[in-house]
């Protein structure tokens, strides 16, 4: 008895569609070859030549497999972004906010690093300690949903993006309209806000994130070798 | 008018047409349209999936997976309310080519 689904999953191994959709794919597709194969063999053709007969109905399997992506992507590209990124984005967004809400409550007093010169950076440690374990499930909902490694590290930084936009728009807004105040102190305070609440806790988030999918990509090697 | 686009709409009409008599997996659609055009019709795997996909991405028919009797699981299709609708223009355009074609190869053959 051949193993359709095996040598289906082969040949489209290039698939780019989420896994849930691509299973339904192969599933569907080797059930169909299965259903021809088994007719065959009823008529009485040997395993061989019903084989070669089921299998005559794909001549390129590349062909069909950009055919069919093309069929499936549209319908899922909205739905992928949905899933892949602005849901474990927004989620990471609601909990670390909620967190740095807690640690300010809790631990209303932040660490000051003095650097040679003024300006002084203020950083809420223990926010910052459980930044990570936001950023890893960012990374972990957005990898389950299918998510490339560029879209998983996307959702694990989320956070930051928001503020990161306001950054770069304020900057050059606040440059143009500061006429009290010299460039050099409007760009000092910039630079400053910007290590402290998107460089250094992206950095943060973007460790959970890495480390998050080291641990998936680990997982699914092992099952894929103990499958084999 | 007969639209551009009717050679690939035949292959869809054929599909709609086929499953207003009742859900059906892909192979099973497949044979029937096969036998029920005495094999003038033919779709193979390349050509019936790609097509479904399609179909199901425009909201005509919709796929879901069942059990049959004999525990093999299997993607049925369905046609929609959308499905539905479009099947009485397709017919219409088809039967407007036919009528055409029969005009023409009566003067052809005159």
């Amino acid at each position: 008895m051949r193993d359709w689904r095996e040598f289906v999953q082969s040949k489209l191994a290039e698939l780019a569609l989420p896994p849930g959709t691509k299973a339904d794919v192969v599933d569907e597709l080797a059930a169909h070859l299965e259903e021809t194969y088994a007719e065959l063999r009823k008529q009485g053709m040997t395993e061989d030549a019903a084989a070669r007969s089921a299998l005559s109905q794909v001549k390129d399997w590349h062909k069909l497999q950009r055919k069919i992506q093309n069929a499936r992507i549209k319908e899922i590209t909205m739905t992928n972004r949905v899933k892949q990124f602005w849901l474990p984005g927004l989620l990471t967004f609601t909990i670390s906010m909620v967190l740095l809400e807690l640690v300010q409550k809790f631990f209303p007093q932040p660490f000051i690093l003095h650097l040679d010169h003024p300006p002084v950076l203020l950083f809420y440690v223990p926010w910052l300690l459980t930044l990570p374990l936001a950023g890893a499930l960012g990374a972990c909902l957005s990898k389950q949903a299918g998510g490339s490694r560029g879209m998983t590290l996307l959702s694990s930084a989320f956070p930051v993006l928001p503020l990161a936009a306001i950054f770069l728009m304020a900057i050059p807004v606040r440059l143009v309209l500061s006429h009290t105040l010299s460039h050099g102190i409007v760009a000092a305070a910039f630079l400053t806000l910007g290590v402290e609440w998107v460089a250094v806790p992206a950095l943060v988030l973007l460790v959970g994130g890495f480390l998050a999918q080291f641990l998936l990509s680990r997982r699914s090697d092992s099952r894929r070798i103990a499958s084999s | 008018m007969i639209r551009a686009g009717v050679k690939r709409g035949t292959a869809e009409l054929a599909v709609l047409s086929i499953l207003e008599d009742g859900p059906l997996h892909g192979y099973e659609m497949a044979r029937r349209i096969e036998e029920q055009t005495k094999g003038a019709l033919r779709f193979t795997l390349a050509a019936l999936y790609p097509m479904l996909y399609r179909m199901e991405q425009r909201g005509w028919i919709r796929g879901a997976w069942e059990t049959s009797g004999s525990g093999r699981r299997r993607r049925c299709y369905r046609l929609t309310p959308a499905g539905k609708k479009k099947l009485s223009p397709l017919r219409r355009e088809w039967a407007e080519l036919f009528g055409a074609l029969r005009r023409l190869t009566k003067v052809s053959h005159a």
